[in-house]
């Protein structure tokens, strides 16, 4: 039996023209889903309603924006704009760098759609059937790029749903880092629903980080399906800055030997800001390594979330995966829920897991005022000292810089 | 020689409802050492928390003029500005803060609050150089975080160093012979006296008459049961030395 749902959230939306099949795809699926409610357990803490029973309204990449407000310069990159969800070619710069290519997806992109989590994740479905001008980025065979991409998202209007698209495709030993950063400026309820497939094949090391600052009334779910070959290193950092909603899913299958996963998060949330990580690792293949770090500091009324699981299947021997998750609570109203999940189906492995949440050293606060440091600096300091052990993982210094500033 | 510095007045304080000062009174002077003595739990250290602005302990009566102004009335790093400053009995580790961006900051803050100009990178590395040698602080434990993994004594050793970099008009070190050994005790000692100048002074509390061998004190008090039950010279140290508290 199918049933037919109508989602109000889809109303007035114009299809993906990038794949017809795969917008026909999604779109009969999405009828047969559901969003879903507390009662899933991916979803127990995080709820949707507010941003699902909205109506949206597309946009293209024709907003009027300043480019210059959102470039780092100390990054040196080659900065790729994408504006309202549209991969914008005369906003962003030229690329000049040999066996790297950076193109709109197109139906002759056989990658397109390969790793999406459709059936499992509506809000990728609802991506897959509504993104347009969906970005690609390919690195040749044995090329290191050695500069960083750095992708710059912006919302120019309220009310804007913007479906970003990312295909991402590293071939054999290369090597490519990639910064996602979100914006929002000046405006109201935006919506972005972005979905990353990344494919790091055998031998290639990709870095991908992620700065979601788009404001005090702006949501964002962020989704990157990856997969990982046999002996490639995999780092993706998520940042979020001042943003009221954000839900992170970062589902990595690492289907080859010797491969190296790292994720790292921070979160500082304020007001009343919810913030969700979920990461999935689903180890398919022996000897590899996966290691994860989440550190938050929560104020005010805000919310943390977050999930790491684990999976580590069937003959998937000699896996090392840790994973640690630490919150500093710094008002009575804010609160955190975090949930490690293992699930082990080999029987060599070494699994460590942790997660804490706690106030601040009353002790170490005092200390530091007795010696003349006012109490907000103090704050300050222990803040900057607890996050430091997530920002060392970035391993660009500039880009280290320009997110601790 | 007649400055007041700290002017302590029938000052009771408690926690959890517990009644720990009863009334303690205590006048110090700019060019004065005194030294506090007095059995384990009667409430030396609290004092010196809560002349250092400790929030958990309850005030109940009496007032503190620091250099003519109402101390109790000051946050804790104002206290520090205005010049006060405690060795902690047991220093704090920070995880993650280091030595010197925790003295810099210090120091910045302190300029700030009294208007100054803030010391440059290059006088601040001068000082603390200076310092360092004062109290012969190995090179490494400068950068190390603050007090993570240090020794007992290196812990005390630190204090005195962040007491020689913040200059304070009051000091007051608590226990900080406690866990020194003879030759560290000497360093420490001759450290507090070169700092030691005719407009500050120092309230030593200690446990040991040792310690008073080498910073000479002008008066000794005990505190017994939140009170100061006895005052004297520095005979009154050799005395309890001797004959212990019971006395009296
Ligand atoms: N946070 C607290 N909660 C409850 N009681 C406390 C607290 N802090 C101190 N006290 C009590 O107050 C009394 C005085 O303690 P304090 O540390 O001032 O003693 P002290 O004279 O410094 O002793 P010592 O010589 O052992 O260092 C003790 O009985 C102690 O148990
Ligand atoms: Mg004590």
């Amino acid at each position: 039996m199918t049933t037919t749902t109508i989602h109000p959230i889809t109303e007035n939306l114009i299809p993906s023209t990038i794949n017809n099949v795969a917008t026909e795809n999604a779109l009969n699926l999405l009828s047969a889903m559901t969003f879903p409610t507390r009662k899933s357990e991916d979803w127990k803490y995080t709820r949707i309603n507010k941003i699902i029973k909205k109506e949206y309204i597309q946009k293209d990449a024709s907003g009027e924006i300043n480019t210059k407000d959102f470039i780092e310069e100390s990054l040196n990159a080659i900065n790729v704009f994408v504006i309202n969800g549209h991969y914008s070619t005369e906003l962003s710069d030229a690329n000049k760098n040999d066996g790297l290519v950076l193109e709109k997806i197109t139906i002759d992109n056989i990658n397109y759609n390969s790793l999406a989590s459709n059936q499992t994740n509506i809000f990728t479905t609802l991506n897959t059937a509504y993104a347009n001008n969906g970005l690609s980025i390919s690195v040749q065979k044995n090329t290191k790029i050695k500069q960083p991409i750095h992708i710059i998202h912006v919302n120019t209007i309220s009310n804007v749903i913007a479906n970003p698209r990312t295909l991402i495709v590293l071939e054999q030993s290369s090597e490519l880092e990639v910064i996602q950063s979100y914006y929002a400026p000046t405006i109201e309820d935006t919506f972005t629903n972005s979905v990353t497939e990344v494919l790091v094949s055998e031998n290639a090391k990709f870095t991908l980080t992620k700065i979601e600052n788009e404001g005090a009334n702006s949501s964002i779910i962020a989704t990157d399906d990856i997969k990982q070959l046999n002996d490639s290193t995999l780092r993706v950092n998520t940042f979020t800055k001042r943003q009221e909603f954000a839900r992170n899913g970062i589902n990595v299958s690492v289907d080859g030997q010797n491969c190296a996963t790292y994720l790292n998060g921070a979160y500082s949330p304020i007001k009343k800001e919810h913030i969700d990580n979920h990461t999935r690792v689903d180890h398919l293949q022996p000897n590899c390594m996966s290691s994860e770090i989440y550190k938050g500091v929560l104020n005010d009324k805000s919310v943390g979330v977050f999930n790491g699981k684990v999976i580590v299947h069937v003959d998937a021997q000699k896996i090392e995966a840790y994973q640690k998750n630490n919150n500093v609570l710094i008002s009575d109203t804010a609160t955190m829920n975090a949930k490690p999940e293992l699930e082990i189906f080999a029987d060599d492995v070494k699994c460590s897991h942790g997660t804490t949440t706690g106030q601040f050293d009353e002790e170490a606060i005092f200390y530091l005022q007795a010696r003349g440091i006012s109490k907000d600096t103090a704050k300050m300091m222990l803040v900057e000292a607890f996050m430091d052990e997530v920002y060392n993982e970035i391993e660009n210094d500039n880009l280290r810089n320009s997110i601790k500033k | 020689m007649s400055n007041t510095i700290i002017k302590i007045k029938n000052l009771s304080a408690s926690i959890e409802g517990k009644e720990i000062l009863k009334g303690v009174n205590l006048e110090v002077k700019a060019g004065e050492v005194h030294a506090i003595m007095g059995p384990n739990g009667s409430g030396k250290s609290t004092l010196s928390s809560v002349l250092a602005g400790r929030d958990e302990y309850e005030i109940t009566g009496g007032s503190v003029e620091f250099l003519g102004k109402d101390l109790l009335e000051y946050d804790p790093e104002e206290r520090a500005w205005l010049g006060l400053f405690l060795a902690f009995q047991y220093p704090v580790e920070i995880a993650g803060v280091s030595n010197m961006n925790f003295l810099k900051t210090a120091l910045h803050e302190k300029s700030k609050y009294l208007n100054e100009d803030p010391i440059s990178a290059k006088d601040f590395l001068k000082r603390v150089k200076e310092k360092a040698a004062l109290v012969e602080l190995d090179d490494k434990l400068k950068n190390r975080s603050v007090n993570e993994g240090f020794s007992g004594g290196e812990k005390k050793r630190n204090e005195i160093f962040q007491m020689a970099m913040l200059e304070p008009i009051l000091a007051i070190l608590d226990e900080t012979d406690s866990g020194l050994d003879i030759d560290a005790l000497k360093v420490v000692s001759n450290g507090v006296n070169t700092l030691k100048n005719k407009d500050n002074a120092i309230i030593v509390i200690t446990h040991y008459q040792r310690l008073l061998d080498y910073i000479t004190p002008d008066f000794v008090h005990v505190l017994a049961d939140g009170k100061i039950v006895k005052t004297g010279d520095k005979n009154l140290a050799l005395e309890l030395e001797e004959k212990g508290y019971d006395w009296v």
